[in-house]
C-alpha cells in the first residue's frame, strides 16, 4: 500500500519535472475564450486560427529561436470566471502574454488584471470602445478587434452613398447595441446632412418575437435600416421579418452589422436568408478579388480544420496572435514592457491586409469585410458580392 | 462538544497563514473561497435553518457588489463605509421583495426569488449609466490598506495578501455573527418552522414575519460577500447576479451539507478547487465536473459534512 503511494508520488514528481523541463524555452501565451455553452459558437474557431498561426510559426522555428506554447482555457463567458482564469494563467501557469476574450466584458475585466500584473494583454474580439478609452488605457492592453466606433461609422459611409435620406435603426437595447447605433447616426448626420432618422426601435436582447417592432417600422415609411443585432439575434429576427414584406419594403436598402453576414449565420438560414440586404463578416472563404495572401491562407485553414466552408472567426485568433508574435520578434525580448513598446505603431501583414496597432489608443485599424448578399449556386447558403474591406483609419477618431 | 470550541476562531488562525506559502496564486484561491463560503453560508440560513428555497440568492450577492463598486469607484467613498452599505442596501432590497415571496410557498416561493434576481440582473445589465450595463464596471479600487503595511510581520506583503487578510476577518465576524443567530432562540424558532409551518403558525409564532426577517439576514451576509467580490475580482458585472450564479451558490450549499453549519463552507472549498483543477486540465469540464457532482450527492447523502459525521459518528460507536 505504501509502496504504492510512494511509487504514484514519485511519479507525479517526475511528470511534473518532464514537462517543466519541455516547457523550458517556450513562450506561453494565455488564451481565455468561452469554448463552451453558446459563445462557443465563436470562441472555438477563434482559437482554432491562434493554434494554427502556433503551428505555423513554431514550423519555422519560432520566434527569438524559442517555441509559442499557447495555453487555451475556457471563460465560460463569465466576467468573473475570465478573471479567475487570467490569474491562473498568470500566476500558475507562468504566462508571459495573454491573448484572448470574447464578451465585452471579459475584456476590460482581465485588461485590470493584465495592468496589475504587468502582462501584456491583446484582446482579439470584444469591441466595446470602453476597453481602449483614455481612462481605461494602459501600457498593457491591446486591441486587434474592431471595436463598435469602427464598426458604425463603416457603415455610414456604406449607407451614405446611398440614394436614400429617410433611415430607420433596430438594436438590441444593452451597451453594444447602443454605442454601435450612436457611432452609427452621428457619423452618418455629419457626411451626409440631409439624413433624417425616423425611426429607432430597441428590442430587447434577446427578444423572440419581433413582429411588434417590425411592424412598428415599417409603419414610419424609412428608405433604409441599420441594424445591430448579431448572430442568431439576427436569424431570429430575418425569419420574421422576411414574410412581413419587410425587406421588400426597403427594396433591400438594409445594412446588417455584427456580423449577420458571417457564413455562421448565413449558413443556419440557407435559403430563408434574405437575400439582398448588405452585411459584414470578419472573414470570407471565397474572396475573388482578394490578395494571393488571403488565398493561401484559406488554403491552409481548409487544411486545419478539416471543412471545406470554414469558419469566419478563426481570422480573429490569427491576427491577435500574429500582433504578439511580430511584436516580440521587433522588440527582440519577452519583457512587458519592450513588448509594449513595439506594438505601438506596429505594422503587420495580416491575412487580410496591411493592419496597423495605432500608438495613440493601442487599436488596430482592423476593419471587417463589407458586401452585399446573394445566393451562390455553389453554395447552400448566401454569400457576399462585391465585397470591400473599407480601411477605417480615415475615419476613427 | 462542538460549542466548547470557538470554531471559526480556529479556521480563521488557521487560513492566517497562507499568504505565508508564498504563492499569490494560493491566496487568490483562499480569497475566493472565503467569500463564496460566506455567501454559501448566507444562503444556508434560508435553505438549512428555515427551509426556504431561494433560486435567486445572486440578486442580494450583486447588488451589495454594486453597491459597493459604484460608492468606491464613483464617488470615492472609503471602504469602510462602502462595505456595510452594501450589506445595509441589500438587506433593505431582500426585505422588500421578501415580503412577496414569504406570502408564496415551496415552488411558489422559489420561482418568484428567481424572478426578482432577473429584474435585479436585467437593471445591472441596462442601467448603462449607473451599472456600466453588460460591461460592469471595471477598475473597482481596492480599499486603502496601507495601514496594514505598519503592522509587525505584514510590512513587504503585497495588495493582495493584505486584502486577504481583511477579507479573512471580516468573513470570520460575519460567520461568527451567522453562527451566534442560528445557535440562539430566534435560530431555534426558524428550525421550528421549517419542520413544520403548520405546527408552528399553531402555537402563535408569526411565520411569515420570522421567514421575512431570515430572507432579510440572508440578504444582508449575500450583500457583504458580494462587496467583498467586488473588489477581489477588480470589477462588478451582471452576471454576479445572474440565475447561474444563484444555481452555483445552490450547489456548493447542497454538496457541502445544508444540514451541517459548516457544510456550505465547505461545499464552496471543493466546488471551488475542482472547479480550478478540472477547467486548467480539460475542455471537457463539463462532462467531468458534472460526473463527479452527481457522484458525491449520491454517495455523499446530506452533503459532504453530512456525509463524514455520519462516518465519524459510526467509527465512535465501535
Amino acid at each position: 500500500m505504501h509502496r504504492r503511494l510512494l511509487l504514484m508520488a514519485a511519479s507525479s514528481i517526475a511528470v511534473a519535472l518532464s514537462s517543466g523541463a519541455l516547457a523550458q524555452g517556450t513562450i506561453k501565451v494565455g488564451f481565455p475564450m468561452i469554448l463552451s455553452g453558446p459563445g462557443a459558437l465563436f470562441g472555438e474557431p477563434a482559437l482554432k486560427g491562434a493554434q494554427m498561426y502556433v503551428e505555423e510559426i513554431n514550423a519555422k522555428g519560432g520566434v527569438l529561436g524559442r517555441k509559442i506554447q499557447l495555453i487555451p482555457r475556457d471563460t465560460k463567458g463569465n466576467a468573473d470566471e475570465a478573471v479567475r482564469v487570467a490569474r491562473d494563467l498568470i500566476l500558475r501557469d507562468d504566462v508571459q502574454f495573454i491573448v484572448g476574450t470574447l464578451t465585452s466584458a471579459e475584456g476590460p475585466a482581465v485588461s485590470t488584471i493584465a495592468r496589475e500584473n504587468k502582462v501584456v494583454f491583446i484582446a482579439p474580439i470584444p469591441k466595446t470602445d470602453q476597453l481602449t478609452a483614455p481612462a481605461n488605457l494602459h501600457p498593457y492592453v491591446f486591441r486587434s478587434a474592431s471595436n463598435t466606433t469602427i464598426e458604425g461609422r463603416t457603415a455610414a459611409e456604406i449607407v451614405a452613398k446611398w440614394p436614400v435620406t429617410r433611415i430607420a435603426t433596430i438594436a438590441p437595447d444593452y451597451a453594444y447595441g447602443q454605442d454601435v447605433t450612436k457611432a452609427f447616426v452621428e457619423h452618418l448626420k455629419k457626411i451626409k446632412p440631409g439624413v433624417e432618422i425616423v425611426d429607432q426601435q430597441w428590442p430587447k436582447l434577446g427578444e423572440a418575437d419581433y413582429t411588434p417592432f417590425i411592424n412598428a417600422q415599417l409603419g414610419k415609411k424609412p428608405e433604409a435600416v441599420y441594424s445591430s443585432l448579431w448572430g442568431g439575434h439576427f436569424v431570429t429576427f430575418a425569419k420574421q421579418a422576411k414574410p412581413l414584406g419587410y425587406f421588400q419594403a426597403l427594396n433591400n436598402n438594409f445594412i446588417g452589422v455584427g456580423e449577420a453576414g458571417s457564413i455562421e449565420s448565413t449558413r443556419s438560414m440557407g435559403a430563408d436568408y434574405p437575400v439582398g440586404i448588405w452585411a459584414n463578416t470578419y472573414d470570407i472563404f471565397d474572396w475573388p478579388d482578394g490578395p494571393p495572401a488571403h488565398k493561401d491562407y484559406i488554403a491552409r485553414l481548409k487544411k486545419f480544420t478539416k471543412e471545406e466552408t470554414p469558419s469566419s472567426w478563426p481570422v480573429t485568433g490569427y491576427i491577435g496572435m500574429q500582433f504578439l508574435v511580430e511584436a516580440i520578434a521587433k522588440a527582440g525580448s519577452v519583457e512587458s514592457d519592450k513588448v509594449s513598446a513595439a506594438l505601438k505603431g506596429l505594422a503587420i501583414d495580416s491575412p487580410i491586409g496591411k493592419l496597423t496597432m495605432r500608438a495613440k489608443d493601442q487599436q488596430a485599424n482592423h476593419g471587417q469585410f463589407w458586401g452585399r448578399t446573394r445566393m451562390d449556386p455553389k453554395y447552400p447558403f448566401a454569400v457576399l458580392e462585391n465585397v470591400t474591406r473599407i480601411d477605417p483609419a480615415p475615419f476613427m477618431d | 462538544m462542538s460549542r466548547r470550541i470557538p470554531w471559526v476562531l480556529v479556521v480563521a488562525l488557521v487560513a492566517m497563514w497562507v499568504p505565508w506559502l508564498g504563492s499569490r496564486f494560493y491566496t487568490f484561491l483562499a480569497t475566493d473561497i472565503a467569500i463564496l463560503a460566506l455567501f454559501a453560508l448566507s444562503l444556508n440560513l434560508l435553505l438549512g435553518y428555515t427551509g426556504l428555497v431561494s433560486f435567486g440568492h445572486a440578486a442580494y450577492f450583486g447588488i451589495g457588489a454594486y453597491t459597493s463598486a459604484i460608492l468606491m469607484k464613483t464617488h470615492g467613498v472609503p471602504f469602510a463605509l462602502s462595505f456595510p452599505a452594501a450589506g445595509v442596501v441589500a438587506a433593505l432590497f431582500a426585505l422588500v421583495f421578501g415580503f412577496f415571496c414569504v406570502r408564496l410557498t415551496k415552488i411558489y416561493f422559489a420561482m418568484l426569488t428567481l424572478a426578482f434576481a432577473q429584474i435585479v440582473w436585467a437593471i445591472c445589465f441596462k442601467w448603462n449609466d449607473v451599472t456600466g450595463g453588460e460591461q460592469g464596471l471595471p477598475n473597482v479600487p481596492y480599499p486603502e490598506l496601507g495601514w496594514m503595511a505598519a503592522i509587525p510581520g505584514l510590512g513587504q506583503m503585497r495588495a493582495g495578501d493584505h486584502f486577504y487578510l481583511l477579507v479573512l476577518a471580516l468573513v470570520a465576524v460575519a460567520v461568527a455573527a451567522l453562527r451566534r443567530i442560528v445557535a440562539s432562540p430566534y435560530g431555534r424558532m426558524l428550525t421550528v418552522i421549517r419542520e413544520n409551518p403548520e405546527r408552528a403558525e399553531f402555537i402563535g409564532i408569526n411565520v411569515r414575519l420570522y421567514q421575512l426577517s431570515a430572507f432579510t439576514a440572508a440578504g444582508f451576509f449575500a450583500g457583504l460577500a458580494g462587496a467583498l467580490f467586488g473588489i477581489f475580482n477588480r470589477g462588478v458585472f451582471p452576471d454576479f447576479a445572474y440565475w447561474t450564479k444563484s444555481a452555483e451558490v445552490l450547489i456548493m450549499t447542497i454538496l457541502g451539507g445544508m444540514g451541517h453549519f459548516w457544510g456550505p463552507a465547505v461545499g464552496a472549498m471543493v466546488l471551488t478547487l475542482l472547479n480550478q483543477q478540472i477547467t486548467s486540465y480539460t475542455e471537457y469540464w463539463p462532462l467531468i465536473l458534472g460526473t463527479i457532482l452527481i457522484v458525491l450527492l449520491f454517495g455523499f447523502r446530506g452533503g459532504i459534512v453530512g456525509a463524514l459525521a455520519g462516518l465519524g459518528r459510526r467509527l465512535r460507536r465501535r
